[in-house]
């Protein structure tokens, strides 16, 4: 259980990595860069967390905006937007240009026969523009005498059934349906979760039913409802600018005008995710990198599953050892040997600059080789990644529990006297440099992978070898924490955190 | 069933009995039971394609949510076509999915499965090996067909060649359509069913 003072450190302690901690942006950073938090930070990134109510509000100052300089309705206007990525300007400037290809590309009007002259279909244009819901509904006969009655009877081709004329509804292209019919077929589009993309019933016209045609007849509160939110998505997602918070139950909508492929972290739920595509956040690698990556691993899940062993043996004495530690620097509990879990190597050369356990290399010879011995060197290359991506995952939930237990040896410590909690401070703001560290060093294997060998994977490959020798032993001080030297620590964490941001700084493909 | 499901039916069926094309024997319709919900259909192989001279069984399921959604329609009668799954029956063909419209009739359907026997859409396909076969080897695509539509649909060619290979299997003790299907995935090469049969 958790004590309250427990619970207001961790809080402060997530606050501390947020975008705007400048823990290690000090020392021999210049001026500029200070001044400059772009230039400084390459995971700086300018974003709003939105309610439902708010971004409600945003779109409809949008369609009021459109409605105003064209003269329409609000219904009109929002398709307008969301088929112009909710960008006024543009849509003012195409329906100055040409009213009539506008409205027949987002599907208000039917396509023009050749007949139709240009002159006549923009003033068609306009004053269709000009039609409320009302609209929808067939004028009354004109020029009818006393005899005849307004409205006369109609076969509704849907139902089949004779009505009156004023029963019925139709769109721009004409296609005439009674009221029953129309409600009946909107109420199973909205069951199926179809909304704005509700098209005309008439074989091959694909005129879009506007949102105040639907609302005018569907009148029941429950699919009124759906309709409702699942038309608010349609706009969201086409709106290149807002983000539905990917976590759960979440009703956040992020905002940024840098569409990016930068971390945003709810303010409401913490989660983070990357701007850009939705998913985890993942720099160094780019969006369509890490889906290919991701995709890959999900196919090949069954080859690389033998690796997900948690154990592994000695490579002097043999005998078995279990990691339970984030840190991948391991000594044999038995012989008391240090090596790396990941290679098996000595960790002594692990902590010069010949370090090269996160390179992968490849056989000089690959291309005279025979097609099988190509697909072997292939799987042991992806291999390679995927064991390294997979490991340091495994590390940083394993890192994670180390926390807790470090939280428990600590609190027993307050309690006994030794220190107060904000002595120990800092040992949490090392274990959470150390997450976001190895976060980042997980998301450079994708990257490294679909690499191209040459000098620049060379110099990549060289910043990894050296963020990840950093992290392994700023890893190794934490776990041994209480007999580290705090300014030990401190400059480790120093290091650790400059070795990535350079990373960043070099490779981050979005940088301004 | 949904009143206005019965009812369209219904309508349709007379629209459809009353068509020109059933006096042409062109398409036909008949119900299978008599709540109305799963209807027979029948059309005529087009003429100047290899389904000429055949009739080709439909089974059409009508959805409670009917005309809102499109009905469910197969082959039961076994055809060979790009478009058509040679193993269930099941079509691929837009108003049949995304492109259903409420004022579509069985009459259009119907038509449409007509049109879609004379104008194959290999690109789109719903059997990948009879698609390969269509665009690949089209002279042997031809034959198959006929072949297929004289088997099941009561079409006028007859091939030998293709009979005495289908016996040959048929004498290895295999049932005669599994011998007729495996012979035409593998190109009518005996040697080459025989192993894809046997191993
Ligand atoms: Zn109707
Ligand atoms: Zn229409
Ligand atoms: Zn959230
Ligand atoms: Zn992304
Ligand atoms: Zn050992
Ligand atoms: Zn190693």
């Amino acid at each position: 259980m958790e004590s309250d003072i427990e619970m207001e450190l961790e809080s402060d302690n997530d606050g501390e990595y947020d975008d705007d901690y400048d823990y290690y942006n000090t020392g021999e950073d210049c001026d500029v860069e200070r001044l400059d938090p772009k230039r400084a930070d390459p995971e700086y990134f300018e974003y709003d967390c939105l309610t439902v109510e708010d971004i409600e509000k945003l779109l409809n100052e949008l369609v009021e905006k459109l409605n105003t300089i064209l003269q329409i309705t609000p219904s009109l206007a929002k398709v307008l937007l969301l088929e112009h990525q909710w960008n006024n300007t543009v849509v003012v400037e195409k329906y100055r240009q040409d009213a009539n290809a506008l409205l027949v590309t987002a599907r208000i009007k039917p396509p023009t026969s050749s007949a139709d002259a240009a002159s006549t279909s923009a003033a068609a244009a306009a004053q269709l523009l000009k039609m409320g819901s009302s609209g929808y509904k067939a004028p009354p006969a004109v020029g009818g005498n006393a005899n005849t009655p307004p409205y006369r009877s109609q076969m509704c081709p849907v139902c089949a059934s004779s009505q009156l004329g004023d029963k019925f509804y139709s769109l721009a292209c004409g296609h005439s349906f009674c009221k029953d019919c129309w409600t009946m077929y909107f109420e199973t589009q909205i069951f199926q979760g179809i909304s704005i993309q509700i098209g005309c019933m008439a074989p091959m016209c694909n005129v879009r039913v506007p949102e105040d045609l639907v609302l005018t007849l569907v009148t029941r509160p429950v699919m009124r409802d759906k309709y409702q939110q699942f038309a608010f998505k349609d706009y969201v997602k086409s709106h290149p600018e807002l983000r539905f918070c990917p976590g759960p139950n979440c009703q956040i909508i992020v905002q940024s005008s840098e569409i990016s492929a930068k971390r945003a972290i709810c303010k409401v739920c913490r989660t983070g995710f990357c701007f850009k595509c939705g998913m985890d956040y993942h720099a160094p690698t780019d969006c369509q990198v890490i889906k290919k990556w991701l995709t890959k691993c999900a196919d090949d899940s069954e080859t690389a599953n033998y690796i997900s062993a948690h154990t592994k043996d000695c490579p002097k004495c043999h005998i078995c050892i279990e990691k339970n530690g984030g840190c991948n620097h391991m000594q044999c509990f038995n012989c008391k040997h240090d090596f790396c879990w990941m290679c098996l190597g000595d960790w002594k050369t692990h902590g010069s600059e010949y370090y090269e356990c996160s390179r992968y290399k490849d056989n000089p010879n690959i291309a005279n080789e025979s097609v099988h011995v190509q697909a072997r060197e292939a799987l042991k290359k992806y291999l390679h990644y995927y064991e390294r991506w997979e490991n340091h995952s495994k590390s940083l939930k394993l890192e994670q529990q180390t926390i807790e237990r470090l939280r428990q040896r600590i609190n027993t410590k307050v309690m006994n006297g030794s220190g107060t909690w904000i002595d120990w401070q800092y040992l949490f703001n090392a274990a959470g440099l150390l997450a976001k560290c190895r976060y980042t060093l997980q998301y450079t294997y994708p990257y490294a992978y679909y690499m191209e060998a040459g000098s620049r994977k060379n110099l990549f490959e060289y910043q990894q070898a050296q963020l990840e020798a950093e992290i392994e032993n700023l890893s190794w001080k934490i776990e041994r924490a209480e007999t580290t030297d705090l300014g030990d620590l401190e400059n480790q964490m120093d290091i650790a955190e400059k070795r990535r941001t350079t990373l960043l700084k070099d490779f981050f493909p979005v940088a301004v | 069933m949904a009143n206005m499901a019965v009812s369209r039916i219904k309508r349709e069926f007379k629209e459809v009995m009353r068509s020109e094309e059933i006096v042409q024997c062109s398409i036909k319709i008949e119900l299978v039971n008599d709540s109305w919900t799963e209807l027979r259909g029948e059309i005529a192989g087009p003429p100047d394609t290899p389904y000429e001279g055949g009739k080709f069984v439909l089974e059409i399921k009508v959805p409670e949510t009917y005309p809102f959604n499109p009905p469910k329609v197969r082959f039961i009668t076994r055809i060979w076509h790009p478009n058509i799954s040679s193993v269930t029956g099941a079509i691929c063909l837009d108003i049949l999915k995304d492109n259903w419209a409420a004022a579509m009739t069985l009459r259009t359907v119907l038509l449409s499965l007509q049109a879609l026997l004379a104008a194959a859409e290999p690109d789109d396909p719903q059997d990948a090996v009879v698609a390969y076969q269509f665009k690949d080897k089209h002279e042997l695509f031809l034959m198959t067909a006929k072949h297929w539509t004289n088997a099941y649909a009561g079409g006028p060619h007859t091939f030998p060649d293709c009979d005495s290979k289908i016996q040959r299997l048929k004498d290895m003790g295999i049932e005669e359509h599994d011998a007729r299907a495996v012979l035409s995935k593998e190109n009518w090469n005996l040697e080459k069913a025989t192993e894809c049969l046997f191993s």
